[in-house]
């Protein structure tokens, strides 16, 4: 078993607004393994970049942190709390969706990965920009040393990205958190991209923790993966565990509302009804129950508590699928012809 | 038999926007605009003593129960005067904004709209009116012509041309290349009714906020015009030329009501304008999504 | 790839929609021009969902709006009931409009943010007079059950709607006018995934229910497989191949293709991962490469795909159509 490098228990983070206090993230709890790769997988509103942010001590001032969060020993918050300098960028860093929001446009690329190293690492100028070239060398880019004296706008999506990874592990770090790294590129870029980042990992030994909304993309490139919903995570398993015996039903219902490309064309696809609930003052039941298809009145009661083990297969879920109690749960539904929320629910084409 | 389970048979309320209030503040500056709107429709009609009448009290007394806001060298009554003045000032303003955001709109929205040739006619026109230095332009039309309000208004109108013009163009081209306006082509609609029902309420409403903003410039715009001599002519009243009554310097030294009291309305209108105008803009701004 | 060739033109009585040796250009100053689309040809049968895929680049949305006349078309016909859509101006333009309507990317700014949504959907209705084929402005509140908004919030606006709801209205604006034709251009790309599969199975219901003929453009392969019947994959500006969803899926011969389907998260098991390791970057579109486009980062060329442009040619007897000097051998069982 290996050691476990960041800690986060209980994480809750709420921003007031306009409307009331939005309850962004509530109650996460994890731990990642030195060179494990975790991913985080949920749609909008789930929480996945809130937490990511929270991580790199990037939220707005307005947001209010509770919570506890370790990494190698150390109690993050307090980090942030002290102001210390060197710690995010160089211990922990993070690549973001979009290139552009990483890069100065009026800097060149290879100056950007110079300063953090002259920052963080306190080279000197003539070093720094040799390592910039040579780091552009390892993320993949073409003749690194013409690409050093570029402008992020004279390269394509998918360079500006590598650089942007460059930049990202300059400083060696031990944690990458890659938040929708590739879903602005196209398909083939996204392998290279995602390669790459296989790549550097193993060659580093870095932990990841990779966010995507994309189920596929979790599945082929990571050990772990995390399903968040409404603020929480609601299973987490190892990826195959995940994909083949999942146990919360939006993780299920999820997985079935995708189309596959091993599926017949014009396979009627089983969409997910309605939307994912407002964060605000949301009532004390499970997020997920008034589109759930095994709903029952306990679970407009209570939240559910996690279970399973954890670090291998947890979920929190009163009738979990792929179970007896959940079996029964959606038969008595499909039954009743609705859930305990009202929703209409009748039976699945081939079953269950 | 697969699921199909009607999409928004969950939703009973689809989220609201944000209850925004146009606020306390607000009221109260359009409760000024339109108290001295009135006042200044009325004015013939309103209990106030005749605003060119001379020797209506001593000269140059300071409030008093007889003069509210005392009176001036020739013992004119200083607060008939300003309510008086209030009428070309408010007109001015609102005739000069009125011609600046019709025909500049206009044009803008045209220019914006149909690109191309049409669109480097109208910028360069617009180039060259905000090119001409204001003044000279102000000189040329009085000299010309009179200096009644319509012409005062008319000058101011044709200076707010060029910027407003160019405003609803830059407008119009941000809008015109969304992609509901191509929805709108994709239907078959016409030109006309593509401008007119899709851009003209995107592009004109904010511009609304600014028209009151604007009409806040023109006022203080014919109060600049007074200083030059080149205001409305003859016994006509408004606040510029009541503020430059007021200003030889031994009046500000020894009565300075007489210059204060139409600098207090002017500046009240125009702060009620502005503080309207952008309450107005962030109100009318519409979220482009609520998630 | 298939400057020219109308190879993949059907003689098929129930062709609808028929683009032949279709071109664009963008002028981008200096003189210079985009090749955005260079001799593209393909026909639509009537009832048939068309796919057209590709990555950033390739033209294929630029393809879509061009049968829509949202673009100038430089050269080539858009064939549609005896009409050349691409030489229309004005009025008959105007007119044939209500036949070809779209769905747009981005489903919020598809909809005008300060009008009602029941005066969006009725906009077509409205410009042609409050009828026009099967809908009239008194059935709009059935139109919009039959995508799902509850007609109670017709007089709503935009933003206080979701984006899969906006999808919906946007849906319902382009079925108002009873079209033949509708091309979706990346209708599901700005959703969240749950959304997703609730639009895709609309589509397919609206189609069914309405008659419809459909154009689906996508970058993602895995829904264009689900919606389509048959697919055309582009590159810059090109035609590489072209066929039924089925057989494209289980047999790809190109190359572009089969790197396409081997990049995908979860690769199809009809190709090898490691055909989707393609060197170098996307070539510029103003100056694309001689010959076959795809031969600065294909790993199966030789001299000829520098020199000559290959042309689109059946494959068999099947419906495959390909463009490439050498496509891929297909092992017999597969």
């Amino acid at each position: 078993m290996a050691e476990v490098q960041l800690s986060v228990r209980d994480l809750t983070v709420r921003f007031p607004t306009e409307r009331g206090v939005v309850e962004a993230v509530n109650g996460v709890t994890f731990d990642l393994e030195k060179g494990q790769t975790l991913g985080i997988v949920g749609e909008s509103g789930s929480g996945k970049s809130v937490t990511a942010k929270t991580l790199m001590n990037l939220l707005p001032r307005t947001a209010e942190i509770d919570g506890e969060v370790t990494f190698e020993g150390e109690d993050v918050r307090k980090i942030a709390a002290e102001g210390r300098q060197h710690f995010w960028g160089v211990k922990m860093t993070m690549v973001f969706q979009d290139p552009m929001t990483s890069l100065n446009p009026v800097k060149k690329c290879g100056e950007q990965i110079a300063e953090t190293l002259r920052y963080h690492m306190g080279r000197d100028k003539k070093t720094a920009l040799a390592e910039a070239v040579d780091l552009l060398g390892q993320v993949g880019i073409p003749e690194p040393a013409k690409r050093v004296d570029q402008y992020p706008h004279e390269l394509s999506g998918g360079l500006r990205q590598r650089v942007v990874i460059a930049m990202a592990l300059a400083c060696e770090p031990s944690l990458l958190i890659a938040d929708e790294p590739t879903t602005a590129v196209d398909v083939t870029v996204q392998k290279h991209l995602l390669d790459l980042l296989d790549r550097l990992r193993r060659e580093r030994h870095m932990s990841m923790i990779l966010i995507t909304h994309d189920l596929g993309v979790a599945r082929g490139r990571c050990d772990d993966v995390a399903v968040m919903y409404a603020g929480r995570i609601v299973e987490r398993a190892q990826t195959e565990t995940l994909f083949s015996d999942s146990r919360h039903p939006y993780a299920d219902a999820l997985l079935r509302s995708i189309p596959r490309i091993d599926q017949p064309s014009h396979t009627r696809l089983e969409p997910i009804p309605g939307r994912p609930p407002e964060l605000i003052n949301s009532p004390v039941q499970c997020a997920y129950a008034p589109r759930c298809r095994y709903a029952q009145p306990d679970c407009l009661d209570s939240i559910p508590a996690v279970q399973g083990v954890m670090g291998t297969h947890e979920f929190a879920c009163h009738h979990p699928a792929n179970t007896d109690r959940g079996r029964e749960a959606l038969a008595a539904n499909v039954a009743a012809g609705r859930n305990a929320a009202g929703l209409e629910v009748i039976g699945y084409a081939g079953g269950n | 038999m697969s699921a199909t389970i009607t999409p928004d048979a969950i939703d009973d309320e689809v989220a609201g926007a944000v209850q925004k209030t146009l606020g306390i503040a607000f009221w109260v500056a359009i409760a000024w605009i339109v108290i001295i709107s009135l006042a200044a429709l009325l004015a013939p009609v309103l209990p106030i003593k005749d605003p060119h009448a001379i020797a209506t009290g001593p000269p140059r007394v300071g409030p008093s129960m007889d003069n509210l806001f005392g009176t001036d060298a020739l013992g004119r009554d200083v607060f008939s005067r300003t309510i008086w003045g209030a009428r070309i000032s408010l007109a001015v303003g609102f005739l000069g904004i009125f011609l600046g955001v019709v025909v500049g709109g206009a044009l803008g929205i045209v220019a914006g709209y149909f690109k191309g040739k049409i669109d480097q006619v109208v910028s360069f026109g617009f180039f060259t009116l905000l090119s001409f230095p204001a003044l000279v332009l102000a000189l040329l039309i009085t000299a010309s012509l009179n200096r009644s309000l319509l012409t005062v208004a008319m000058t101011l109108g044709i200076l707010g041309i060029a910027p407003i013009g160019r405003l609803a163009r830059a407008s119009t081209l941000v809008f015109a290349e969304r992609e509901f306006v191509q929805a709108s082509r994709v239907i078959g609609a016409k030109n006309g009714r593509i401008i007119i029902r899709e851009l003209l309420p995107n592009v004109l409403i904010p511009m609304g906020a600014l028209t009151l903003l604007g009409m806040g410039i023109s006022i203080v715009a014919e109060g600049s015009l007074a200083f030059l001599g080149l205001s409305v002519e003859g016994e006509a009243i408004s606040w510029g030329k009541s503020i430059v009554d007021g200003s030889q310097t031994r009046d500000l030294d020894n009565n300075p009501h007489v210059a204060m009291f139409p600098i207090f309305a002017m500046f009240l209108t125009v702060m009620a304008l502005n503080f309207a105008g952008d309450r107005i803009r962030e109100y009318t701004d519409v979220k482009e999504t609520a998630f | 790839m298939a400057g020219s060739g109308q190879a993949p033109l059907r003689d098929d009585p129930n062709v609808l929609l028929s683009i032949a040796d279709l071109e664009i250009e963008f002028p981008v100053g200096k003189g210079e021009v985009v090749h955005a689309v260079s001799g593209i040809s393909f026909d639509v049968a009537e009832g048939e969902t068309l796919g057209i895929v590709g990555e950033s680049g390739c033209g294929k949305s630029t393809v879509a709006r061009s049968i829509i006349r949202l673009n100038s078309i430089k050269s080539g016909s858009v064939d549609y009931q005896g009409h050349n859509l691409a030489s229309l101006e004005g009025e008959p333009l105007r007119k044939i409009r209500p036949d070809l309507q779209m769905i747009f990317q981005d489903p919020i700014s598809s909809l005008n943010p300060r009008r009602k949504i029941r005066d969006v959907i009725s906009e077509g209705l409205a410009v042609w007079g409050d009828e026009h084929g099967a809908w009239s402005q008194d059935r709009i509140e059935e139109l919009m059950v039959a995508v799902g908004i509850d007609p109670k919030f017709g007089a709503r606006r935009p933003h206080q709607f979701s984006g899969g709801q906006c999808q919906r209205i946007g849906i319902a604006r382009a079925l108002a006018l009873d079209p033949k034709v509708l091309i979706c251009d990346e209708p599901v790309s700005a959703l969240d995934v749950s959304v997703q599969a609730q639009i895709l199975n609309l589509l397919q219901d609206m189609k069914e229910r309405y008659g419809l003929t459909v154009l689906f453009i996508s970058h993602d392969l895995s829904v264009v497989k689900n919606v389509s019947d048959r697919i055309i994959v582009m590159y810059l500006g090109k035609a590489c191949e072209i066929g039924s969803a089925e057989e494209l899926y289980a047999r790809p011969r190109h190359p572009y293709t089969r790197a396409l389907l081997a990049s995908i998260p979860e690769p199809a098991p009809t190709v090898d991962v490691s055909e989707g390791d393609i060197a170098g970057e996307l070539p510029s579109p103003i100056n694309p490469p001689t010959g076959c486009r795809f031969n600065t980062r294909c790993g199966h060329t030789t001299d000829i795909c520098f020199t000559d442009e290959p042309m689109m040619q059946r494959v068999g007897d099947a419906d495959h159509y390909l463009a490439c000097h050498h496509p891929v051998e297909i092992a017999v069982s597969v």
